[in-house]
């Protein structure tokens, strides 16, 4: 942007204006309205907030684990933490990593096309990793037909579905991924997406321990071990260690006679939050809950937004009998209590987190169809888009290469809020209990606070409530500084 | 007006079988199907008892048919325009309607050329017959019909078992599904080979069947000339006897709890209503003033501050709010001021209405003043988001009129600010203010689950949240159809207000 024209001059005469002396190229919209809100500070803290919640979502493994960072047995010392990862989490670190490389430079192609390219392949990377382990669930079932189980059983197999799959996603994505960028440029960035993927996939065939006994071992003296900052993992559940208050010490927790046996070094592990209804690491969970609330607002709300783009430009361009009927679905959505829709959602299906973002997506989209709705109305009549159906260009390319730009900024600025909602949405469901099982979450730490033992646990209440709570109120800012920046009506209010 | 409310209640038609359509489809999806729940009630009986069960649920809901059809059947005993006959209540508010028709066992054809129920003998209750002998007698021949249909179940099942074991042993496994049942279509294309043992087996069992088939459909008949002599009082109103009548919606017989939906919503339903409603007026009452203070005072330090305040109310989520009421307002380890649970004290009962004082002085605060204690925790929960909205919608409404050339006119005659604040602005700015109620009430609905949950109240959220736990499939479906249409409801009366506030708009 700035950067191609060198320093302009302090100031300039109209006749070199006209030669082109010290002209300043006109910002793009969305330039304009990010650099406005940049310019509030509430909004620069929640995006600060935001980042900070990411890095945790995807450093939480390193910083809070109950596998030792390094163990040492007879002389010979290996990491059982790193050993540990999931492919998921390797994956997002490496993702994390080319994101801040690729993102922070203030050089080369424009931002947007950067983090198009990003989104892209954090798409095919996430397609991969779901489809393999979905393929390899159903492979590995005991009820799978012979074929199948023959299959998983041998010794390929960790190798050659991760390629398959990750072979077969790369051609899908070079085919979707068209408009973008020259042919050369994206074979070479969806090969090496694929390549990564599947590489990662393969190398971390095997589950994580989700059960371990370093401590045991530690204590009889067979192993050396250091840990990480937390050394507690999420599901590391332990009887003698519910609800202690914050700042219990291992030792405290586990009373004179156990903690006698431990090395004195893990007498002293603190659980800084305290614990849970389970014995669980309070401050381990929240971290680790960082990834699900992060993941859960930015994908349900992207398919609620496809969704609701697509039925609401095929409203607003059509109209007439087309609106009538869809409109008449989106007022049955709109005609029942969100939250009574999902939480019959979310009780009778599976509860996992796929399914969760899938059902908060598909319930969420009315909003979007409606925005989209209003301003293609808006827009059918006027004469580019004329012209673009005279030339008898595809339903596909009038609708969203011509319409859409024009019509997508209040789907945008809308996004945010629901992108908060989606958060709210997941903290209520898992409060109520209608969560995903097995995965950490701050409306689950939530709901211990007040259960049937009937005392009240103020750290329980506290700290996931702020967490929760901040990363909403920060959604929400950024979605006030965004609809001012473009809401050229309020802005004439202000004044 | 009259015609727009009639068209706009015909419209809510489809659109509460959109709901429920979509809410039955949901539960079909799910793991075990439309049927899960009911089922699994069965799993720890004795064999008779369960094929008694089941033979309940087949009647009641066929859950071998194609869930369309299940819904539709749904749909027709909720329907409140029935075809066909009356029904009639039972004194414990089940309705009674004729039992639908028994399949015969699969392959009957193969054992015998006819089936017939035997002709019914006419029945006439005797003269000295009362309300609860009638009640007697027909439950008698309930039980009589719902037994010999059991049997015949039973005796079915294992007619089918022998047969699919003699269809495996002529090498016909094509005709038989891996669950052991029969598929019909073999019935047509095959003649049984009679000198098989497999055969002769699966005669003897088909011959029992046919026989408790037989005694089924008699018990049937029998029951259905009792039903047509009318033991009981019929629902409804006929509008042309016989084929079509009007009558309150049967929204069925919960499992988990065993008592009629209907009287289990009616216990819930106001409970629910009453917190939104207060909610709903204090929301009004503190809202609106709070907006017209920041949009009057437009750009200072109270328009920021209240801004501010908006935002962080809008955001804080409502379990947190619920759990740090209960935590530090309710809990007796910290202010202990207010209860924990309910919405009554234990013994509400003895109070009297208002507040006395007894002969020793003691003050008793009556059931008025104690219900409102009860309330003020969930009703300050629900009130804080709807107050933040409504708020910050104010202070834009009255923001956009400021800037509205008849205020400058008014400004320029040298109207008073006071009055050009509340005689021109307020006014023109209170219409946007009833569309809120739109966005705002069916949020409230949701807090309100989360809230009836953290508070211990028996309200529509709570049952809800117990019908999804307990998978109970009738319950389910009744809560979010009377969910949905209280919504529906509310939102058409927040488009009467609105034309009632606004003589420009008309919808003739």
């Amino acid at each position: 942007m700035s950067a191609t024209t060198p320093n302009p001059p302090e100031s300039v005469t109209g006749v070199q204006l006209a030669q082109g002396i010290g002209h300043q190229p006109a910002k793009g919209f969305w330039a304009d309205a990010w650099s406005q809100v940049l310019k509030r500070p509430a909004a620069v803290a929640s995006i600060a907030w935001i980042a900070i919640v990411a890095v945790f979502a995807i450093l939480a493994p390193f910083i809070a684990s109950g596998h030792p960072l390094t163990q040492t047995i007879d002389g010979q010392t290996t990491s059982p933490l790193i050993d540990n990862l999931s492919s998921a989490d390797v994956l997002l670190l490496i993702f994390g990593i080319i994101t801040a490389a690729m993102m922070l430079p203030k050089r080369g192609a424009p931002r947007s096309k950067r983090g198009a390219a990003l989104v892209l392949a954090a798409i095919q990377a996430g397609a991969t990793v779901i489809l393999t382990a979905a393929i390899r669930s159903w492979f590995e079932r005991r009820s799978a037909p012979q074929f199948a189980q023959d299959a998983a059983a041998a010794a390929a197999f960790p190798y050659a579905l991760p390629i398959a799959i990750a072979s077969l996603l790369a051609i899908l994505f070079l085919i979707a991924s068209r408009p973008w960028q020259s042919f050369a440029a994206r074979l070479a960035w969806v090969a090496m997406i694929a390549v990564v993927a599947a590489g990662v996939i393969s190398f971390k065939w095997t589950e994580p321990l989700e059960r371990f006994d370093y401590r045991e071992r530690e204590a009889a003296g067979m192993i050396d071990a250091t840990y990480t900052l937390i050394p507690f993992s999420p599901g590391q559940t332990s009887t003698s260690l519910f609800f202690e208050p914050p700042g219990t010490t291992l030792g405290e927790g586990l009373g004179e006679r156990a903690a006698g046996r431990l090395p004195p070094e893990d007498a002293g592990k603190r659980f800084i939050l305290g614990t849970d209804a389970q014995g669980q690491d309070v401050l381990t969970q929240m971290l680790h809950a960082c990834r699900l609330s992060i993941s859960i607002g930015l994908v349900s709300t992207s398919i609620a937004v496809v969704i609701g783009v697509t039925i609401g430009a095929l409203m607003g361009y059509f109209g007439g009998w087309v609106d009538l009927l869809l409109y008449r679905v989106v007022e049955i959505f709109m005609a029942i209590p969100l939250l009574f829709l999902l939480i019959v959602a979310a009780g009778v299906l599976p509860r996992n987190t796929y399914v969760m973002m899938i059902i908060i997506g598909c319930v969420t989209w009315t909003g979007a169809a409606r925005f989209t709705r209003a301003e293609f109305f808006k827009l059918r009549n006027q004469d580019f888009v004329q012209s673009a159906r005279s030339v008898g260009l595809p339903l596909r390319s009038i609708l969203f290469r011509h319409m859409l730009p024009n019509g997508v900024t209040p789907v945008l600025v809308d996004a945010s809020f629901a992108i908060a909602a989606a958060i709210l949405i997941e903290a209520i469901l898992s409060f109520l209990g209608l969560g995903p099982v097995n995965q950490p979450s701050w409306g689950r730490l939530l709901s211990d606070s007040t259960n049937e033992t009937g005392v009240f646990k103020w750290w329980l209440a506290i700290f996931p409530g702020a967490a929760i709570f901040l990363t909403v109120l920060a959604y929400n800012l950024i979605g006030e500084a965004l609809r001012d920046a473009i809401d050229p009506k309020l802005k004439k209010a202000r004044v | 007006m009259g015609t727009y409310i009639i068209r706009r209640l015909l419209l809510m038609i489809p659109t509460i079988i959109g709901i429920t359509f979509l809410i039955f489809m949901l539960i079909a999806l799910s793991p075990g199907g439309i049927g899960a729940g009911l089922r699994v009630a069965g799993g720890q009986m004795e064999a008779t008892s369960r094929a008694l069960q089941e033979a309940y649920l087949e009647d009641r809901y066929g859950l071998n048919d194609p869930v369309v059809v299940q819904y539709g059947r749904w749909l027709s005993r909720v329907s409140p325009v029935k075809f066909g006959e009356r029904e009639q209540i039972a004194p414990d508010g089940s309705r009674q309607r004729a039992p639908r028709a028994i399949d015969p066992p699969v392959g009957w054809q193969w054992i015998t050329d006819d089936l017939a129920p035997a002709a019914a003998e006419p029945f006439a209750w005797p003269d000295d017959a009362t309300e609860e002998s009638k009640d007697r007698t027909y439950r008698r021949q309930s039980n009589a019909y719902a037994q010999a249909r059991a049997r015949s179940i039973a005796a079915a099942t294992e007619f089918e078992q022998a047969l699919s074991a003699y269809l495996r042993a002529v090498d016909l496994d094509k005709f038989v599904f891996g669950t052991g049942k029969v598929r019909p279509a073999a019935i047509k294309s095959h003649t049984p080979n009679r000198d098989l043992p497999e055969w002769q087996t699966a005669q003897a069992l088909g011959e029992q069947a046919l026989a408790e088939y037989q005694g089924a459909i008699d018990e049937r008949q029998n029951k259905i000339t009792m039903l047509r002599a009318k033991p009981y009082r019929e629902a409804g109103v006929p509008i042309i006897p016989g084929t079509l009548s009007v009558a309150m919606p049967d929204l069925g017989v919960s499992f988990a709890r065993s008592r009629p939906v209907s009287t289990l919503i009616a216990e819930a339903l106001p409970i629910t209503l009453l917190l939104n409603v207060i909610a709903f007026v204090l929301i009004y009452l503190i809202a609106v003033p709070s907006g017209m203070l920041a949009a009057a005072r437009s750009g200072t330090a109270i328009d920021v501050g209240l801004g501010a305040l908006y935002v962080a109310l809008w955001s804080f989520p409502i379990p947190l709010a619920g759990v740090l009421a209960i935590g530090f307002l309710a809990s007796n380890d910290y202010l202990g001021a207010f209860p924990v649970a309910g919405l009554h004290d234990s013994a509400a009962d003895t109070f009297a209405f208002l507040p006395t004082f007894s002969e020793s002085g003691a003050f008793q605060r009556g059931y008025l003043l104690d219900s409102l204690w009860h309330v003020c925790l969930p009703v300050l929960c629900l009130v804080y988001g709807g107050f933040a909205v409504l708020s910050k919608q104010t202070r834009a409404a009255m923001l956009e009129n400021y800037n509205a050339d008849y205020v400058r006119t008014a400004k320029a005659k040298g109207v008073a600010p006071r009055d050009v604040l509340f005689r021109h602005v307020f006014r023109n700015s209170l219409l946007p203010l009833i569309t809120m109620f739109v966005s705002i009430f069916p949020a409230m609905l949701s807090g309100s689950v989360v809230i009836e949950r953290i508070f211990s109240v028996q309200g529509m959220g709570n049952l809800a949240i117990e019908a999804i736990n307990l998978r109970d499939r009738e319950l389910i479906l009744a809560t979010t159809l009377i969910v949905g249409a209280v919504n529906l409801l509310a939102l058409l009366l927040a488009d009467i207000l609105y034309a009632l506030a606004d003589p420009r708009i008309s919808y003739e």
